[in-house]
């Protein structure tokens, strides 16, 4: 088995729109991967593409396998945005959904196990049986992570994971990104790059097509910022580290 | 005297089909917000079983059930396929509205005892169904159930996040589609009873109220089994002490608990 995630030469159009150009990447299993773009740059397109959602021109190679191969052995947290706030369920019904729906009777004793461990290590596992609605965004931000690991995952694609969260939920939720780092890949789309500077391996700079890929201190310049999103963002850096200067009100182009 | 017991006997039993009906389909249609959707397909087979009124009349037996069957599943595809092709999914619901109300109008025009055929059609006959009814209403149940108990989870993971359900390997286009037939057939079902125009009300309005009683999924289906279940037994009883069609009085209680509902919260 490859221990590579690769994108060659990948476009996406919807009804002929392209929407993604020639995207071309590769990282090691495991590592971090951070995405960053613009709204409509396309980010939540390549997440997809990678998951085998949408239809694409070129080659994805996950682990070796092609997405729709691969998707035993991934985990995809959507945007929460996308979610039917109309479905009465709690806390348990979400995170043993993915688990369930893989059969069509009973749940075992293993499954209720696996979902409170993932419940566990995000941190709620008193909300079990909580109305699933009446948790805050944050709170149902963490549930869904939760579900993407209770499937115990090979390669985790987490879209926007902190649009709902505030500053101590972010942390949490870095931290314990931090703790799979060491075994799993972890494919992230953010506006917000600061606390995950120290965990991130790549960066991959979107919109549309590729503005830049590398190491985290090589792609995050200001001259990369200014043409992602086409305004000026000032980059601090410190010794191997840098920081954007306020990424969390994320620029508009 | 026991020919009256048969007939109560024959509308007690579709009140529980049609309650069974409310829990499943109905509360899955509400989760979906695809309750415009319903009273869409209750027109689309109420032409369907305008036709087949008319052609059991004057040209060779069929029974209208099967024909209101027909047409609603053809509605529920297409209005399927052509919100799947992008199409505005409530403006293909009132396209295919307006095409199986003109057809319905149409076929009952056609009809001889154009008024009483008509009448029975819009407001159902609760207490004037035939033991062939009642096989139709049960068969079509049954089938509603094994397919929901086969495919619950995973109608319920594409309803509440296509996305993630897609990228497990579910196609959200394919549950849909198996929704809408869901409730192509549980209008079916209800049209005998209480009539094009009350589908509604004893199908989603139950499951309305339910969900503002109970945050819990399992909650919404029970609950909305009894509140179809009580007002269309009210609707029954209401009626053998009245000449008014039981369907008027059960739409009235479901309302109502649908209004109590709202006291709540
Ligand atoms: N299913 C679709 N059909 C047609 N166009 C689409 C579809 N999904 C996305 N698009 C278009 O593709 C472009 C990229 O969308 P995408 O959702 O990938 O952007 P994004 O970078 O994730 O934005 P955001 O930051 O707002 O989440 C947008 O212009 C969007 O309108
Ligand atoms: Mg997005």
């Amino acid at each position: 088995m490859s221990k590579y995630i690769e994108v060659k030469n990948l476009s996406v159009r919807y009804n002929g729109t392209p929407t993604l150009k020639n995207i071309n990447f590769r990282i090691e299993h495991p590592s971090f991967l951070v995405i960053m773009g613009p709204n409509g740059a396309g980010k939540t397109t390549l997440l997809k593409a990678i998951m085998g959602l949408v239809p694409y021109e070129g080659d994805i190679r996950i682990l070796g396998k092609a997405p729709k191969e691969a998707r035993n052995f991934m985990g995809y947290m959507p945007q929460r945005d996308r979610i039917n706030t109309n479905v009465p369920l709690r806390v348990r019904d979400v995170v043993l959904m993915p688990l369930l729906s893989r059969r069509k009777f009973g749940i075992s004793r293993e499954e209720v196990e696996q979902a409170k461990r993932a419940l566990r290590f995000v941190g709620l596992e008193k909300l079990w049986n909580r109305n699933f609605l009446s948790l805050s965004g944050g709170q149902q931000q963490r549930v869904f992570l939760a579900r993407t690991l209770a499937m115990d995952p090979q390669v985790i694609v987490l879209d926007e994971p902190f649009s709902a969260t505030d500053v101590a939920t972010k942390m949490k939720v870095v931290s314990l990104l931090h703790r799979l780092k060491s075994t799993k890949t972890i494919i992230l789309v953010t506006h917000d790059i600061n606390p995950l500077v120290e965990c991130t391996d790549k960066v991959l700079l979107l919109n549309r097509e590729m503005i830049a890929f590398g190491r985290t201190i090589e792609v995050i310049t200001e001259e990369n910022m200014e043409l992602l999103y086409g305004a000026r963002v000032p980059v601090i850096r410190q010794r191997d580290v840098c920081y954007l200067v306020g990424s969390d009100t994320h620029v508009h182009h | 005297m026991f020919t009256i017991n048969i007939w109560v006997l024959r509308g007690i039993i579709a009140v529980f089909l049609i309650a069974i009906v409310a829990a499943t389909v109905g509360s899955f249609s509400v989760f979906q917000r695809s309750t415009f959707f319903v009273s869409g397909i209750a027109h689309g087979s109420l032409a369907g079983a305008a036709l087949g009124i008319y052609l059991t009349l004057y040209l060779f037996p069929v029974n209208p059930f099967f024909t209101a069957i027909l047409f609603s599943i053809f509605f529920a595809v297409a209005i399927g396929i052509a919100s799947h092709r992008k199409e505005d999914v409530d403006v293909a619901i009132g396209i295919m509205f307006s095409f199986s109300m003109s057809l319905a109008i149409l076929f009952l025009a056609m009809i001889k005892e154009y008024a009483s055929v008509a009448w029975g059609l819009i407001i159902g006959d609760l207490l004037l169904l035939s033991s062939e009814d009642i096989i139709w209403m049960l068969t079509t149940v049954l089938l509603i159930l094994l397919f929901f108990l086969l495919f619950r989870r995973r109608l319920l993971f594409s309803i509440f996040d296509p996305d993630g359900a897609e990228s497990m390997g579910i196609n959200p286009y394919i549950y849909e589609t198996l929704l809408f037939i869901l409730i192509a057939l549980g209008v079916v079902v209800l049209l005998k009873g209480v009539g094009a125009i009350l589908v509604y009300a004893l199908l989603i309005v139950p499951a309305a109220a339910a969900k503002r009683f109970t945050a819990t999924l399992e909650g919404t289906l029970v609950l909305s089994f009894f509140i179809s279940l009580i007002a269309g037994l009210g609707g029954i009883l209401l009626s053998i002490f009245t000449s008014v069609a039981p369907s008027a009085y059960a739409g009235l209680i479901a309302t109502f608990i649908y209004f109590l509902s709202l006291l709540k919260k």
